[in-house]
């Protein structure tokens, strides 16, 4: 077992976390933030996107200890129902959810994208999410909600 | 005024904010986890499980075999031929045997690892044409699950007065439905006594009707919510877990969870029909279509699932969206001890797009005609007889399709010699075929004004929840605020049928507009629309009875015969025509596809961004089948070897909506969740055989056959 301290979602948190919990578990069971979504557990379809230090990473690979002093974000970072994050709007108007379970990540890309570049052009935000699989949407509407947030977006950290 | 615009999903505001609750993000106190000990064998009879050292496991609870069912062991959506958990022998890799429950998961897999079962090896069946005639019996009857017969005029007379006869033979793989969210439930006993199964599922009604046989308790005593869904494509009709649950809540009367690793979903989910398909097209030199038949020889695996389904659907198919006079299909399926095959979006007919759209381009290049005026000449209009000699009446607007990408083919032009462009077209039953396949909705009025929509549809990310509500608002003239959906919930609906055959819109959503009908009489009596709030209507009702209105539809449909072949198999069709652009690198055999033009005649577009997204999502889906899906037994397991389109694989896309309307649809709408998939693969090929010369008879078309093509055909 081993403390591990970092901020998340903006809070600074702690807890005890065993030697090989992986960051996924560790987030939905010990803090109950269950929008991380494990699809496969190997990193290959980017449900569990999570942003360390605002990259992307996928939390089925990562070691909680590890984020020991870094700042950790999911999506319940991004708004809330009274105040949407421009990128969340973008996703409701341009339909770019269906069943929801990639959105969470989808999301966490698209803002670690849009916040290293400020107007991606679709190739750019194609490769973005390229790490995060859906099988509903054919990304097209994704990749329209990116571009229509890009202009109106302050993604700082 | 709510129909025919771009309504944001209802559930869509929930999804971005990451708060819904699909099944494995419920927890239940004291919940056991369970899961699944699985054969490791195609055919094999079981002499001896030893189970001692997994129940002396820390932590394990119990562990449940076939003796331990109460009632039936076997479930199927048609034929109940499939154990839940092996009964002596196993017939496919994979077959569960035991349900292992303990305290946690990591307790419950552990000891999955210390179960020893001892088999002995039986023949094994692993082709569909070995099959028929194999002494190895996997279900007593016989090996051929199913064969349907479509047959229509005089084939060799068809044949005779062709100028051009056109022959050859198809071949597709498994593909998995890789819904990005696994099997999962959770299930419990209620303060009622009941057992309440919660599950990531496209039908509650039919999983409480199998719970209820497996457990020999009455329906009453199950109830079976839906959770949050991610994703079906038809994957997730079949029982997955919900059976396991009941049962195991049945023996320790505790919460227990399941949830499927994504190794074991890809190992035990039910898998697209690989069908070998023998095409042969008889065409007159003006291009018209004399004669078509069709072989079909499709393996199901060792269980029924929907094999008849896809048999059937196949061959009423088969023609494609062509009016043609001479029909002879025969449509065989196997049982074998590979993959249990099933439901995947489209039953057998994206499989039977790829071999009449290939034939098309096939005849019209014999004729030296161009593939659109081919298509054109033969395609089906009002008046035009099916393959079953169901006369079209209504919404066929196949014609229509083809009108919307003619001016993109006809301009066409190759920027280089690696381009090439390809047509696709399909038709699609909307339902069930040729059975009653009604559904139920209910309104009611709430003591706080609002309308109540009750329906048993599962919104599994399809976008049921919101059509069916922009119906209701429309024909009632109600703001979304004045309305509350309760769904997926046995309790409190009637059932609507299965999310699948691209239904609810057209039949769910048939059902709720007949109710909102009788809500809007009772409304307006009432004086609601001469402003009347319906807050006080509720008050000043007597009898609340009269404020409840029930819905029904049930398509009318007729069996095909089969003897005559004749039948109204289904009382709407779906159309559409998709025109691919693609690249091909003659070097390396990789096939990029630019560009999609899709036309669909849906009917009515209830919701025109949620029909962008199924088409959107269809053409995704079509690119896999087309290039690079591929199940292979015993060496996919997951993402890493099993591989399905990302964002860098998506052409652009235009999408063109046709609406001619269906008189029995709702507000004229069908359907399009397969129609968007249907016709992709199809138009991919031709456009890799206009690129370069070749023609792929074999899907997947991935990098390697492609390449071996090329190099084949270089001589």
């Amino acid at each position: 077992m081993k403390i591990v301290s970092f901020a998340l979602n903006g809070k600074k948190v702690s807890c005890e976390v065993q030697d090989r919990e992986l960051l996924l578990h560790a987030l939905r069971e010990r803090f109950s933030i269950k929008s991380v979504k494990e699809g496969c557990g190997i990193g290959e379809c980017g449900t569990c996107t999570v942003l360390i230090d605002n990259e992307p990473h996928y939390s089925c690979l990562t070691l909680a200890s590890k984020v020991d002093g870094h700042d950790v974000k999911t999506v319940e970072y991004l708004g809330d129902a009274g105040l949407l994050h421009p990128l969340q709007k973008a996703f409701i108007e341009a339909g770019a959810v269906q069943c929801g379970y990639c959105t969470p990540g989808m999301l966490l890309s698209a803002y670690s994208l849009l916040m290293k570049n400020e107007n991606p052009s679709d190739s750019e935000i194609r490769e973005a999410i390229s790490g995060n699989l859906c099988r509903c949407t054919g990304y097209i509407q994704i990749v329209e909600a990116i571009r229509d947030a890009a202009g109106l977006c302050k993604c700082k950290p | 005024m709510y129909i025919g615009n771009e309504m944001n999903r209802i559930d869509a505001l929930d999804k971005v904010l990451g708060r819904p609750v699909y099944a494995e993000d419920l927890s239940a106190k004291g919940a056991l986890f369970g899961c699944i000990f699985r054969s490791t064998r195609p055919h094999a009879f079981i002499r001896r499980i030893d189970t001692r050292a997994a129940m002396a496991s820390p932590g394990i609870v119990k562990v449940l075999s076939c003796h331990d069912i109460p009632g039936e062991n076997l479930f199927g959506i048609i034929k109940k031929d499939q154990p839940y958990l092996a009964q002596d022998r196993v017939r496919c890799i994979g077959e569960p045997v035991l349900i292992v429950l303990g305290e946690t998961e990591e307790a419950a897999r552990k000891a999955l690892q210390l179960i020893e079962v001892e088999y002995e090896d039986a023949e094994v069946v692993s082709d569909p044409f070995l099959s028929e005639d194999s002494t190895a019996l996997i279900h007593d009857k016989g090996n051929l699950l199913s064969r349907r017969k479509v047959i229509k005029g005089d084939i060799e007379k068809g044949f005779k007065e062709a100028d051009v006869i056109v022959e050859h033979t198809y071949s597709t793989s498994w593909l998995d439905h890789a819904f990005m969210e696994t099997e999962s439930g959770v299930g419990y006993p209620d303060s009622k006594g009941r057992i309440v199964v919660i599950s990531s599922t496209q039908n509650i009604h039919y999983k409480q009707k199998e719970i209820s046989r497996l457990l020999a308790v009455p329906e009453e005593k199950i109830k079976v919510v839906q959770a949050t869904t991610g994703g079906g494509f038809g994957g997730k009709l079949d029982v997955t877990v919900e059976g396991f649950i009941a049962l195991s809540v049945h023996h320790t009367r505790r919460p227990v969870v399941m949830r499927f690793t994504r190794e074991e979903s890809f190992l035990s989910n039910t898998k697209r029909h690989p069908l070998y398909i023998e095409y042969k097209t008889g065409a007159r030199k003006d291009g018209i279509i004399t004669a078509v038949k069709v072989g079909i020889t499709g393996d199901t695996g060792p269980f029924a699932s929907y094999g008849e389904t896809v048999c059937l659907r196949a061959a009423l198919h088969a023609t494609g969206p062509y009016e043609v006079p001479n029909v002879h299909v025969d449509s065989r399926m196997f049982y074998t001890n590979n993959p249990v095959s099933g439901a995947m979006r489209g039953f057998g007919i994206p499989q039977l797009a790829f071999a009449h759209e290939s034939q098309m381009d096939e005849v019209a290049l014999m004729l030296k005609m161009d593939p659109f005026d081919i298509r054109m000449m033969n395609a089906l209009k009002k008046g035009s007889l099916t393959a079953t000699s169901q006369v079209l009446q209504n919404s066929v607007g196949i014609i229509e399709t083809l009108r919307k990408v003619e001016p993109y083919w006809r301009k066409r032009s190759k920027k280089e010699d690696r381009a090439g462009f390809g047509l696709g077209c399909m038709y699609y039953g909307i339902g069930n075929t040729g059975v009653s396949n009604p559904a139920n909705a209910c309104l009611n009025i709430t003591g706080d004004g609002k309308i109540a929509l009750h329906t048993g549809a599962c919104e599994i990310g399809q976008g049921s929840d919101t059509t069916l509500v922009q119906i209701l608002q429309e024909t009632l003239g109600l703001k979304i605020e004045d309305i509350v959906l309760v769904r997926g919930d046995t309790d409190t609906s009637k059932d609507a049928g299965s999310s699948s055959a691209s239904r609810q819109t057209y039949i769910s959503g048939g059902a709720v507009f007949d109710a909102a009908l009788k809500m809007r009489q009772y409304l307006d009596e009432k004086g609601f629309y001469k402003g009347r709030p319906i807050r006080e209507i509720y008050a000043s009702e007597a009898d609340k009875k009269l404020l409840e209105h029930n819905g029904f539809f049930d398509p009318p449909t007729t069996p095909v015969d089969p003897e005559t072949s004749k039948g109204s198999p289904y009382a709407t069709y779906a159309f559409a025509t998709h025109m691919t652009e693609v690249e091909v690198e003659p070097e390396t055999g990789c096939c990029t596809v630019k560009r999609v033009y899709a036309a669909h005649d849906v009917g009515r577009a209830i919701n025109l961004k949620n029909v962008r997204g199924q088409i959107y999502g269809g053409i995704a889906m079509g690119v896999g089948f087309a290039l690079m899906e591929e199940f292979v037994p015993g060496k996919s397991e997951s993402f890493d070897n099993y591989y399905m389109p990302t964002s860098m694989d998506m052409p652009d896309v235009e999408v063109f909506v046709v609406e001619d309307r269906e008189p029995t649809g709702p507000f004229g709408a069908k359907g399009v969740g397969e129609p968007a998939l249907i016709p992709q693969a199809a138009s991919i090929v031709n456009a890799i055989k206009d690129a370069t010369g070749v023609r792929p008879f074999e899907l997947p078309c991935h990098i390697e056959r492609l390449k071996m093509l090329l190099e084949k055909a270089k001589g």
